[in-house]
């Protein structure tokens, strides 16, 4: 009895810091209310931009060329730049602040910090699925596949993009300077190869067997299956495996990044 | 309190602590004084289990230094380690829930801790747009809402006007009266004078005098200090060795330790026949201590 005591306490502690950790981050993105409203028109701009595109050209109606282009927009725009980027920025700025070493000083946990900051950014992601899911909706787009394996494949890609984001953040960037410089660097050829901007149909094959290597082509060919053309987990179970198992070494990774972090910042 | 006995620690082949021996007891401001490099901030570390010391222990309340001793221990960093766009109230809210404190807890504490500190009517104001001395006071703030029971303050002052200086110090006072262990490193002498009852003085990673102000000043043979303006400074040097007085340079300053208070006309009466431009007295400061056992 003394052990299951023990550990719900624990849990109970790190449900309490991981609250706090994304409570914080929100309160903070609040703060700055223009990057709240430039969040929301980046995505939104991506998918009429897309969505007309594919209209034109793909001779699409328009309630089908917003299904097809929202996923895109989703995984290559929207949570790409807030969930990656936005995690670079949080570890970052708290480097430099250098609060993160009063919260080494504090009994917060590692676990926790990577928890918090996955919860925040899952906060916007999802404020950012709801505003893409409401724009295409908006314009007759309906979601065609299963609801739940839409949102298994949006959660496995906001698990990526922050572990990812964790990775590069506590390895890589030192300064706020560098983390444009390191999503630039990073994210723009993997989104392009990824298909976020551009349909992946379009790709040579030489491109495409490269494409197969790259986790945003997987998150959006899942989701783009699933959301645009109705299908079920067997005929995206390739992509669905591939996001799985990177997510699970993403995680990895950004849990060994902060340990490194934290022995080279332990000293105040 | 805070027991530390023989604590070893080096980077690579530089030893930065050792043997470093000190106790402080509950209720005390203990102040820890030395020169940038001799072993304050890695003392500070090890304390707050950053780091681990090669050899040596601590205990904090009778518990050996670890992550559950973490919640005993409140830090005030040199600089205000604060979320710059988050309010006071907000700052001292997201600490506390750090620290496990439940709402109910947090809702007195954050209440109190800005009492304290004098910033109630700050609370919702965001931190950026405080005054440093305020930022500084809310920093210290920081440190106490978790009610620990010993609180460093890693050079309070630094950087504060003068103002801004009194009522760090004023908090400080009041947190000892308190009952709060305090464990006080400055670089100003001044500071440390008038807030410690005991004071140890790092070098080369270990204290070489430790004591009260009282105790420290027995550590030199003077009585009273007195420091001479003159032209001719080879003869007063010479005269004021006939007389047991001990010369100093204090900077530019030419000074001499007196082994006994002597009136001002007995101090000019042994130097009679040198041109002296002016004499200055003053009592045994700690900064005269400090400089002779840091030499």
């Amino acid at each position: 009895m003394p052990d299951n005591h023990n550990g719900n306490k624990l849990k109970m502690k790190y449900w309490y810091e991981t609250l706090a950790v994304a409570q914080r981050i929100l309160i903070e993105l609040g703060r700055r209310r223009r990057s709240l409203v430039l969040w929301s028109i980046f995505p939104v701009s991506i998918l009429i931009i897309n969505a007309l595109i594919l209209k034109e050209r793909a001779n699409l109606t328009t309630a089908k060329a917003f299904e097809s282009a929202a996923p895109a927009s989703l995984v290559g725009a929207a949570l790409f730049f807030s969930c990656l980027g936005g995690s670079v920025a949080t570890v970052v700025a708290e480097r430099e602040q250098h609060t993160l070493k009063r919260l080494f000083i504090s009994p917060l946990s590692g676990t926790s910090y990577f928890l918090g900051i996955f919860l925040a950014h899952s906060c916007i992601g999802i404020g950012q699925v709801l505003l893409v899911y409401a724009i295409a909706a908006c314009f007759g787009a309906q979601f065609q596949g299963s609801v739940l394996l839409g949102s298994a494949i949006i959660l496995l890609s906001i698990i990526s993009y922050v572990g990812v984001g964790f990775i590069l953040g506590t390895q890589f960037a030192r300064r706020t300077e560098d983390v444009n410089s390191l999503v630039a660097a990073f994210g723009v050829p993997l989104l392009i190869l990824g298909g976020a901007f551009l349909p992946t149909a379009l790709f040579p094959k030489s491109l495409l067997e490269l494409a197969k290597y790259n986790p945003i082509y997987h998150m959006n060919e899942s989701l783009i299956q699933v959301w645009a053309n109705g299908k079920n987990f067997d005929d995206i179970s390739e992509h669905f495996w591939f996001l799985f198992i990177f997510s699970i070494a993403m995680i990895a990774g950004g849990w060994l990044s902060y340990r490194r972090m934290l022995r080279v910042e332990r000293r105040l | 309190m805070l027991q530390i006995e023989k604590l070893n620690k080096s980077y690579g082949n530089r030893p930065v602590l050792r043997d470093l021996t000190l106790h402080i007891q509950p209720g005390q401001i203990y102040g820890l004084l030395g020169q940038n490099g001799a072993g304050k901030t890695t003392t500070i570390n090890i304390l707050c289990n950053l780091l681990n010391a090669d050899s040596g222990h601590i205990t904090l309340n009778g518990e050996p230094v670890s992550d559950s001793t973490k919640p005993l221990i409140g830090v005030a960093p040199q600089e205000n380690l604060l979320y710059k766009s988050l309010s006071c109230e907000e700052n001292l809210n997201f600490f506390a829930q750090i620290y496990g404190l439940d709402r109910k807890q947090r809702y007195h504490q954050v209440e109190q801790c800005l009492k304290a500190v004098n910033l109630t009517d700050r609370a919702n104001s965001p931190v950026e747009t405080l005054s440093g001395g305020m930022q500084r006071r809310l920093n210290i703030a920081v440190a106490l809402v978790h009610q620990p029971k010993l609180v460093i303050l890693d050079e309070p002052t630094t950087g504060l006007d003068i103002e801004a200086r009194y009522e760090i110090w004023d908090l400080i006072q009041q947190l000892q009266s308190q009952g709060i262990t305090i464990l006080l490193t400055t670089h100003f002498l001044d500071e440390a004078e008038r807030l410690c009852q005991r004071i140890g003085i790092l070098k080369n990673g270990s204290i070489v005098a430790e004591g009260s102000l009282e105790e420290l000043q027995k550590l030199i043979p003077a009585q009273e200090i007195i420091v001479i303006k003159t032209e001719q400074e080879a003869e007063v040097i010479a005269r004021a060795e006939k007389y047991n007085f001990i010369p100093r340079r204090y900077g530019s300053d030419l000074a001499f330790w007196l082994p006994e208070p002597l009136e001002l006309k007995e101090i000019i009466l042994r130097f009679d026949g040198i041109s002296i431009d002016s004499i200055a007295r003053y009592p045994v400061r700690l900064e005269h201590i400090y400089v002779e056992v840091t030499k």
